[in-house]
Formats: structure tokens, sequence, C-alpha cells
């Protein structure tokens, strides 16, 4: 398998740049960031929310829209299409795993995603260089590794969604209520720390911060040290629950799977 | 044949395939109350931290948000499912069948794919706007003057299908081009006016969410000029002239699936 990888990300980097106009309307749909940024720099106009001025707020709604893509997975709708059409089959002949499969295909079109974004950064970086700031090392440090477990329990997430197609066809439908509830979880459409107390409060308890804000915050140097930890060890947590439920959905819906010739 | 036969036989086609699906209803309208939620929940944070924004209290902008959830509704019911199924004809060569139809094509695939059942999603928004128009309180000429708008801006939004539509005679591919729309038209769920320089020039001319989503709200408000008003439906009236010539004289272009 080991052997392998490196191959599978060849192969997926070839497929990303051979949908590379598709891949691009992608990127484009989803700049949901991009009118976050809008509307809270209008409201930070009348003065700094918490600390956060127009800076910070271009700041942290750029590092959202870009650790939303490098960290994205599409693994979900794969796994539906090929549940339901049969392509599964070939996939659990060859002598490893689908999943790994999918991970290559999901990683190596991270530096198109990055190349697609760039003039966006760039854009918003022209018309606020204000958010420029100087990242303390262990931030970056631990915003990067905190991005790894935000990826991984992304990917977890679809490979569960992802699976439920074994059980039943509405699971996009539960993946699209998953994500919405994500989307306004997640620090996607706005910061947490300027959410109302019980929001925030609740949204602690619940694993969409893991995905998206705890990295993004890091990054952006907004979060104390005494914070910091505590927000990555939650995710550590949650990433253990998510590949756990993951591996177990998948297990049971495989042994279920009856493909056309399976 | 007169039109209103065929826009009637349309209608029912579409009712009875949707009817066939009966459970679906109550999904349809459980998801639909839970994208209103969805769609209204940033916009309390937002007023959560500024009470007043450009203007605009928090029930105003909740008008704005209602108009939104309408207009997602009819592009999600009438505009985008019809709209989309000509560029899979095109692609699959059953084009040539809607063109053999004794009756206007362009009518035709404008209501051949509806699907009604989406509609619950503008009666939420409706639901919405009443409440807004209640705590701003909204005399008769003010709710008439925003519907008057708001069906100006639904006329735009097709007219705006019709024109990325037509290009699928040239492009064939382009439905994912509706998703990079949509995903456009999604700042159409804020007042315009909080935009600012380009942004808000785009969402006012280029990709007119502005016109679909704040005017009818400041109309509601009593707050938009008569001329302004008046100016946003002849725009409409002309986007929908514009369409009309686009989807014309892409049709000349087409070349049939056979020949």
């Amino acid at each position: 398998m080991f052997r392998a990888f490196p191959t599978l990300l060849r192969i997926g980097f070839a497929e990303a740049v051979a949908y590379r106009a598709e891949l691009v309307i992608w990127v484009l749909t989803a700049t949901a960031p991009l009118i976050s940024m809008f509307i809270w720099d209008r409201v930070a106009e009348e003065g700094p929310l918490g600390g956060w001025g127009q800076g910070e707020m271009a700041r942290y709604f750029l590092l959202t829209l870009i650790v939303r893509h490098l960290t994205s997975a599409w693994v979900v709708w794969e796994l539906n299409e090929n549940i339901r059409t049969g392509g599964l089959s070939p996939m659990l002949l060859r002598p490893m795993h689908p999943l790994v499969f999918f991970v290559a295909q999901n990683l190596s079109a991270m530096p198109l995603r990055a190349v697609i974004l760039a003039p966006l950064i760039v854009g918003v970086l022209w018309w606020r260089p204000e958010l420029v700031w100087t990242p303390e090392p262990w931030t970056l440090l631990l915003g990067l590794v905190s991005a790894v477990f935000a990826w991984a329990i992304a990917f977890a997430a679809q490979v569960i969604f992802g699976s439920l197609a074994f059980f039943s066809q509405q699971s996009l439908g539960l993946f699209n209520v998953y994500f919405g509830l994500w989307s306004l979880g997640s620090g996607y459409l706005f910061p947490l720390e300027l959410a109302p107390d019980w929001l925030r409060q609740l949204l602690l308890w619940l694993p969409f911060r893991a995905t998206l804000a705890t990295p993004v915050e890091l990054l952006a140097g907004l979060v104390a040290w005494e914070d910091a930890l505590g927000l990555v060890a939650a995710q550590v947590v949650w990433a253990v629950v998510f590949v756990g439920l993951a591996a177990m959905t998948w297990n049971l819906g495989v042994r279920r799977h009856e493909a056309v010739g399976a | 044949m007169s039109l209103g036969v065929s826009i009637a036989a349309l209608m029912r086609a579409s009712l009875l395939t949707t009817m066939r699906y009966r459970a679906s209803f109550f999904g349809e309208v459980a998801m639909a109350v839970a994208w209103a939620f969805w769609t209204t929940v940033p916009l309390f944070v937002v007023f959560d931290q500024a009470p007043t924004l450009a203007g605009w209290t928090t029930e105003e902008a909740l008008a704005v948000v209602g108009f939104f959830i309408i207009a997602q509704g009819v592009l999600e019911a009438l505009v985008d499912p019809n709209l989309r199924a000509v560029v899979e004809h095109v692609r699959q060569g059953t084009f040539d069948f809607v063109l053999l139809k004794p009756i206007d094509a362009q009518l035709y695939v404008s209501l051949h794919r509806t699907e009604p059942l989406k509609l619950v999603h503008c009666v939420v928004g409706a639901g919405v706007v009443a409440y807004a128009a209640k705590a701003v309180d909204a005399g008769p000429v003010e709710l008439l003057s925003a519907t008057l708008l708001m069906f100006a801006g639904l006329t735009l939004l097709h007219s705006l299908w019709t024109v990325v539509v037509s290009s699928a005679f040239f492009f064939v591919k382009v439905d994912n081009l509706s998703w990079l729309i949509r995903a456009g038209l999604d700042a159409g769920r804020w007042p315009v006016s909080l935009y600012r320089g380009f942004v808000r020039f785009v969402l006012t001319f280029v990709l007119p969410i502005g016109l679909v989503t704040t005017y009818p709200a400041l109309a509601l408000r009593g707050e938009l000029k008569p001329s302004t008003g008046l100016g946003a439906m002849v725009i409409a009236v002309l986007f929908a002239g514009v369409a009309r010539i686009a989807w014309t004289q892409s049709l000349r272009r087409y070349s049939s699936a056979s020949s």
C-alpha cells in the first residue's frame, strides 16, 4: 500500500488537472466566507468588536476560505455515486482499501486548489492590506497540526455519511442537513467568538468547531496559549470518535453491499 | 391553441408528477422550515453585535431574508429545474422534440419541468416577509409596491437564467455555471447597501440580486422612491427582452441532433 500511494497521488493530480475548469467552478461556489467578510467588515467599521477590527475580520475570513479549501473533502459524493452505480465493486477487488484511494484523490487535488485560490487571496490582500500579521511560531505550528486534524475529521464525517448510502437512498439528504449545521457551527459563516453567548457555549460541545474554526483562529493568532491546547485536545478526541464511527459504518455497510456481480 | 390552455396543461402535468410522491411533501415542509432557520441565524448574529447597520434594523433586514427565501424557492421550483433540463436536451439530442411541438419553445422549456413542491419555500419566505411587514408597520400601498417589485425581480432572475442557458447551444455543458451563479446570488440575503463599491455595483447591475431582495424590502419600509421602483420594473422588462433575443438568436445557431 505504501508503494502504491505515490502513484495514486500522481493519478489524483492528473485527474484534477484534467478537470481543472470544473475544479475552478467548485472552488468558486464555496466562497461564502467572502460574502461574510464584506458584511462583518461593515459591522467592524463602526468600531472594533471585542478586539476585532476590520483587519482581524479580513484575516479571519481569508483564513477561513483557505483552510476550508485546503481541508475539504468530497468523498461523500464519490462514495454515494460508486455505491449506487456499482463502481465500488472493482475497487473492492483491488489489493488495497478503497478509502486509501479516496484519501489520495483528495490530497492530490490540494495543490491545484491552492493555485485557484491564489488570485482571490491576492485580491483580498490588496483590498485590506491591514490584515497582514506576524504569526508567532508556536501558533503557526499548532495551527498547521490542527488543520491536519480538521481535515481528518471532515474526511471521516464524509465517509460516515457516504457509507450510509449502503443502507439508505437518502444519505445525501442527511449529509446536507449535517452540512447546514456545520456551516452555522464551524465558524464558516460568522466568527464563533462573536456569536451570542448561549450559542457559543453550545458550540463548544459540538464537533463542528474542530473542523474549521480551531485551525483558523490558531493561524490568525486570535487564541491565547492556554485555550489553544484545550481546543487542539478537543480536535484529537473528535478525530478519534469520527474515525471510529467511519470505520464502523464502512465495515457494516460493505457487509451488506450487494452490487451487480458482488 | 391558446396560451392559457398550454400553460395550464404544463402546470397540471408537473403537479401530477409531484403528487406521485406524496410523502415527500412533509419532508419538503420540514426542509423549508429548517432552511429558513439556517438562513436567518447569521442575520441574528450580525444584528446582535450591531443593532442597526447602514440604516437597517433587524426586522427590516429580516424582510430582505424573506424575499431571498422566496426568490430561492422560485429558483428551485420554476427557474432552475426547467432551464437546466434544456442543457440536458441539447446534450442528448432530445431538444429536437421540443422544437417540434406546436408551442413557443421558450414558454415550453420554462415550464415543462416545474417542481411545485419547492414552492413550499415561497410560503415560508412569505411568512418571514409578513412578520417583517407587521414589524415595520407596512400599509397596503407599501405591500402592493413590494409585491410588484418582487415580481419584477423574479422576472429578472428568470431572464438571467435564460441567457445563461442560451449559451448551452454554444458551449453545451453549462449546468455547473448555474451553481456558480447561485453562489453569487447567495449575497442577496443581505441588504445590498451593506456592500461597498465594486461588489455593490455587481450585485445591483450584473447579478442583480439586490433588485430581487433589497428593493422589495425598501418598498416595504416605504423608503423606495417611486422613480427608483419604476426604474427597477423597466430594467426587468428590458432584461426579459434581452433574454428573448438571446434565446431566439441561439436557437438559430442550433443545428439539431440529426442533421
